[in-house]
């Protein structure tokens, strides 16, 4: 064995001179996933967008604080609850030396929301994103004005989820160009795609500087950009470790001490925007009882499983809503650990032995899933986890209304825009595609449809408010925590924070 | 092999690919988990933008006649497009498939040069220690874990030693122009030295790990096949002749003894493609494998169903290769 490992290092010595050293001014991230297209409006993936808006700018943007401020716009005025009006920046140029007009931005809207202006009778899978955009227009000759079919609040947090191109670009390349071509009006051009390998990019030297309300604004500091794709979480540590990458995504809880203990790597958090909960089977034998639910949330010791298996990178929830998210309320009842009230609580609904449930989980989560499992059997539900693939189990549990078999369901549900309209709604309306509980009230359902549309921050806030204290008190789901995004990066980078709804803007970033 | 012989196995391969087919189709459809809920992921959404985006896919037409039109198209070249790339599936494909054939062939090498001699030796060795070893370490070569074995090489040479990338095919800034799309080859062809050391310090991890297995089982065919041939009476003869040993080995009794070895070679390559999918997502190796994987996950009907029926025609064709490979290397046996 050591000659064949003598051999092995012998052989591999050989390479020692070709060992990748990234030049000074490249910036490389270890990623998970490639870009399915460059189209920005032909596809439904974060981390699709994650790389193109590295390379495209939007109307809108977000802060590091997920504030939403102007990019290619310079203002946006509401003009009434269905009309809203962007006055767009000059001397923007695109990545082929063009300039981007407003009748760029109208095209982008047009391509996105209307029926068959993909081409060849596609609409853009991108359309829900866009709500119920109704036209857009240009007056003034700068201004683009969006109109809405009715109220929807939440156009200006959504907006920042779409990039603009230009359309006499797509009109040449057609959409079948822009899938694999880009002329973005971001800070980065695209060099070369090496399909599932990397996508390579460069600054791109008449960049306008960026959004006005996120300094520093100008050109980029790195000379190259390569989002290197990596899927396997224990190869992209690896990759950090070897100094191969300077930002890994998705680090692993249990490789955090691994990278801090690391001399040249550190990581960064951010709060997520995903949140975590077990759906109980309203319709099922045991969880109809709100006493059975109730168990079932004293018996779930959140803060330990957060400590313990999170490595205490999560944020505890007693609502849908993530701590960062509009309108979450902070007041919300809390249902503390406490196994001897559980089997009270059973013994009260008719269970004084106890009941015996399964609980539904990804592979994924089979560890967390485990422990809620022995944390609920010492409150007197004895649980056993079964492991289904992902879209299995969203089949079984996300039924719209139709009957549904299991008991419990470990779940989570993304909320990027982090506007209760996209995770409230579709996990708590009747029968909406989220509600995997099966849960049903009325009061609920015309206090969501109200917030949808409603224009008063205020009034709205307060809709979802007594919504969240409703459910709160039905408890369709035990509520659990919202994880935090786990960043590997090398101690080279500077300049660069990473952001709650996911995206990578390396805009900023720098190395040393 | 007559060309009457060929013809008849290519057309053999016709309902096979049908069968495949059918069997592809069905199971993906019967799979639960719904393309469109999966691509919508966790959004608000109308029930009329919803039906847009089934209609869109062409979800909203019954089962039965999604399968003709996919055999229809399929008979023309035309596997459809791709629900996530929005490209046909072919041109996803081909620009994934170098790198797997590429990976295969390389694993493939390392197995017929590291499990041969071990084999030989092995057996001209028998029950010596060496033969122990080999043993146990070709027990161990099948029994590991690929994703396991990849990432202890990762650790070793790429994060300790420094010596070798973690992953990819090449270093960013070598651009080559595809003549074979192979980029061992291709980096030769334009003269690269550079860039050729550079793809082939990507490639040795991943090579070993995927052609791991393969080495393993063919040094066991290797060995026991030797031993086989080395008690047959030719050889006893060859010996009784005072011939000298090497020239017994390698004249008389290798060539024999390496009948086998060629045929089950031949049908483990196929396996090599299925194996790939774990060591490109170890390695981060951008083939088909994974993108196969990940179609799985995202029930991307169109592209499961074409790279299977490319998983099939080619483990058939080799398979064809193995029987062709056999009748050449011993002319007692016809097809």
């Amino acid at each position: 064995m050591t000659s064949i490992a003598r051999a092995l290092l012998a052989s591999s010595a050989v390479f020692l001179v070709t060992a990748p050293v990234a030049s000074a001014a490249d910036l490389i991230v270890g990623f998970t996933l490639d870009a399915d297209t460059l189209d920005p409006a032909n596809h439904r993936k974060r981390e699709t967008e994650t790389i193109i808006r590295n390379m495209y700018d939007g109307i809108l943007t977000r802060d590091a604080e997920m504030r939403v401020v102007p990019e290619i716009a310079e203002s946006m005025t509401q003009v009434s609850p269905t009309v809203y009006d962007f006055k767009i920046r000059s001397g923007i140029k695109f990545h082929d030396g063009s300039d981007l007009t407003a009748e760029d931005v109208k095209f982008t809207i047009d391509r996105v929301t209307r029926e068959g202006a993909m081409g060849d009778g596609q609409t853009s899978p991108r359309q829900s994103l866009m709500g119920p955009v109704a036209s857009a227009e240009v007056v003034d000759g700068d201004t683009v004005r969006i109109t809405l079919k009715e109220p929807w609040p939440i156009l200006p947090a959504m907006l920042p989820f779409q990039e603009v191109v230009s359309k006499a670009f797509v009109e040449k390349v057609g959409s079948a160009g822009l899938a694999t071509m880009e002329n973005g009006s971001g800070p980065f051009k695209l060099v070369e795609w090496r399909k599932g390998d990397a996508i390579i990019m460069e600054r791109f030297e008449d960049y306008y500087g960026g959004a006005s309300d996120i300094p520093p604004v100008g050109k980029a500091c790195v000379d190259r950009v390569i989002f290197k794709i990596i899927p396997e979480s224990a190869s992209r540590v690896a990759a950090l470790l070897a100094g191969d990458v300077d930002i890994i995504n998705e680090l692993p809880p249990f490789s955090v001490d691994q990278v801090k203990n690391n001399e040249g790597t550190d990581v960064m958090t951010v709060n997520g925007t995903r949140s975590f909960f077990i759906a109980m089977n309203m319709e099922g034998a045991y969880f109809d009882d709100p006493k059975v639910r109730e168990a079932a949330a004293h018996a779930v010791d959140k803060d330990l499983i957060i400590d313990k298996i999170l490595g205490g990178n999560a944020a505890r929830i007693e609502g849908i809503l993530s701590p960062d998210a509009f309108a979450a309320s902070p007041d919300l009842r809390k249902y503390d650990y406490d196994p001897e009230l559980s089997k009270q609580l059973l013994a009260e609904a008719g269970f004084p032995d106890g009941i015996e449930v399964t609980m539904d989980t990804e592979g994924a989560f089979k560890d967390t899933a485990e422990a809620i499992a022995s944390l609920l059997t010492k409150g007197g539900i004895k649980t056993t986890v079964q492991v289904g693939e992902g879209a299995q189990l969203s089949d079984k549990w996300r039924t719209k209304g139709a009957p549904k078999s299991g008991d419990m369901y470990f779940t989570s549900w993304g909320n990027g825009s982090l506007d209760p309209y996209d995770i409230f709604t579709p996990t708590h309306k009747t029968n909406d595609r989220g509600n995997s509980a099966g849960y049903s009230n009325p009061e609920v359902d015309k206090l969501l449809d109200e917030a949808a549309v409603e224009l008063d921050t205020a009034r709205r806030a307060d809709m979802y408010h007594q919504a969240e204290v409703i459910v709160n008190q039905d408890l369709p789901y035990v509520y659990l925590w919202v994880p935090q995004d786990i960043y590997g990066v090398s101690k080279r980078l500077k300049g660069w924070t990473p952001s709650a709804d996911s995206r990578i803007n390396l805009h900023d970033a720098c190395v040393e | 092999m007559s060309l009457g012989k060929l013809i008849e196995r290519l057309i053999q391969l016709v309902p096979v690919l049908l069968g495949v087919s059918l069997i592809v189709f069905v199971m993906m459809t019967l799979t639960p988990g719904d393309p469109v809920q999966i691509m919508i992921g966790d959004q608000a959404v109308t029930p009329e933008q919803e039906a847009a985006m089934r209609r869109d896919l062409g979800l909203d037409r019954p089962i039965v006649e999604r399968f003709f039109v996919f055999l229809g198209n399929a008979v023309t070249g035309d596997f459809g497009t791709s629900f996530y790339h929005r490209r046909p599936v072919l041109d996803v494909i081909a620009e994934r498939l170098p790198a797997t054939i590429e990976l295969s062939l390389v694993a493939l090498i390392v197995a017929l040069l590291t499990s041969i001699p071990l084999g030989v030796l092995a057996a001209i060795r028998k029950n010596s220690i060496f033969d122990r070893i080999a043993t146990v370490g070709s027990l161990l070569g099948v029994s590991l874990p690929g994703f396991w074995f990849g990432i202890l090489l990762l650790m070793l040479f790429a994060v300790h030693l420094h010596i070798l990338p973690v992953s990819g095919r090449i270093g960013y800034s070598a651009e080559i122009e595809p003549i074979t799309h192979l980029l061992l080859i291709d980096t030769l062809l334009r003269g690269r030295f550079d860039a050729f050391l550079d793809a082939l310090s990507h490639i040795i991890l991943p090579a070993i790990t995927l052609g791991l297995p393969m080495t393993a089982i063919l040094m066991r065919v290797t060995r026991t096949s030797m031993l086989e041939v080395m008690r047959q009476d030719y050889v006893t003869f060859a010996e009784a002749k005072g011939l000298s040993r090497r020239r017994v080995i390698f004249r008389h009794a290798l060539k024999n003894a390496l009948i086998p070895t060629v045929s089950v070679a031949a049908i483990e390559t196929g396996s090599l493609l299925g194996g790939n999918m774990i060591v490109e997502t170890v390695f981060g190796w951008p083939g088909l494998g994974r993108l196969v994987v990940e179609s799985i996950f995202l029930r991307n009907y169109p592209l499961v169903q074409a790279a299977v029926l490319f998983y099939a025609v080619t483990y058939v064709l080799l398979n064809f290769v193995a029987d062709i490979l056999y009748t050449v290397l011993n002319p007692r046996v016809k097809l």
